[in-house]
């Protein structure tokens, strides 16, 4: 059988979930964001999934984004099943909603034990968490935290590659 | 007449025309709760279920060229459970026994979710 790899893509809300796969996707992204009725700070959002694929290296990468509010989180469970990693983005300028991306980790890493990285959206601007600050506020190993401007495929895909390479034990190139 | 008592006319109605309805609820296309009979802790869950199914099924509409979403009919062995799209901003969600007479609830139900559009507009 060829591989192929499935990932999720979680985090609060306007992490910046779908803009990576849109960043990150070949093919038009199927995308489910809704008019947000609520000031979340943006106009949208999901209330489904959206689903991204793209090949790297030779090999298909599909990439599932989950909803970020938290009343959809049964989709989290829907989303996750399968998969082989997971990306869990979190806004550097929005510190207050580091407790529930913990949550969101905690509640599908204890219900799926897979990779994961954290992704730490809006390296582009000022005043932001580093991926060292948010190493420390997780706890985790600096490897397996990773800044980046989601809305740059070349960003996007280095991100990409960091939990490919945690889920593979393998290098890879990043060719698309 | 505030808009919330407008919402509740408006399932009232829908629920006396079709008596064998179990259950209805309005939430906006991102799932919050704005009219429903069901009691306050499943609301919220059923309001963001309802959301995700539409929001979903206009995404296959989309996808296969099927037009814009009218509804989508989930069936399970005890009954019905069918989310209308209601505008832009509005869901509306009914629930029926199997055995229901689901033509007659389209219906009604089709004709409440245009109201409700006029409501929430
Ligand atoms: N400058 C900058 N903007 C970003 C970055 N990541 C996301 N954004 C913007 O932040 C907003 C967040 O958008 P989404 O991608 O919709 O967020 P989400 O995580 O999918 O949110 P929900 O679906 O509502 O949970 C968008 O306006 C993006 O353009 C980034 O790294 N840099
Ligand atoms: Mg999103």
């Amino acid at each position: 059988m060829s591989r192929s790899y499935k990932l999720v893509v979680s985090g609060p809300v306007g992490a910046g979930k779908t803009t990576f796969i849109q960043s990150l996707s070949e093919i038009p992204v199927v995308e489910t964001d809704e008019l947000a009725t609520e000031d979340i700070g943006k106009e949208k959002t999901t209330v489904a999934l959206d689903y991204g694929l793209l090949t790297l290296d030779g090999v298909p990468i599909h990439l599932f984004g989950t909803p970020g509010q938290e009343r959809f989180d049964f989709m989290w469970d829907v989303l996750v099943e399968g998969a082989l990693g997971l990306v869990l983005l979190v806004a550097g300028d929005q510190p207050r909603d580091f407790p529930k991306a913990r949550h969101i980790l905690e509640y599908l890493t204890s219900r799926h034990p897979v990779p994961f990285v954290v992704g730490v959206t809006r390296q582009d601007l000022p005043r932001v968490w580093t991926p060292e600050d948010v190493a420390d506020y997780f706890g985790l190993p600096q490897e397996q935290v990773v800044g980046m401007n989601a809305t740059s495929p070349t960003s996007a895909t280095l991100a990409l590659i960091r939990i490919l390479e945690l889920v593979t034990g393998e290098r890879w190139q990043g060719v698309w | 007449m505030s808009r919330q008592e407008e919402l509740q006319g408006i399932l009232r109605e829908l629920r006396q025309a079709v008596p064998e309805i179990t259950g209805v609820m309005v939430a906006s296309t991102d799932g919050l709760s704005l009219a429903t009979d069901l009691p306050e802790a499943e609301a919220a869950r059923a309001a963001a279920m309802a959301a995700t199914a539409l929001g979903l099924g206009k995404r296959i509409a989309q996808t296969s060229a099927l037009g814009g979403l009218e509804e989508v009919v989930v069936r399970g062995q005890a009954g019905y459970l069918v989310v209308y799209a209601a505008g832009d901003k509005g869901v509306l969600a009914v629930t029926a026994p199997m055995g229901a007479n689901l033509g007659l609830i389209h219906l009604e139900a089709r004709s409440a979710a245009a109201h409700i559009a006029q409501t929430l507009a």
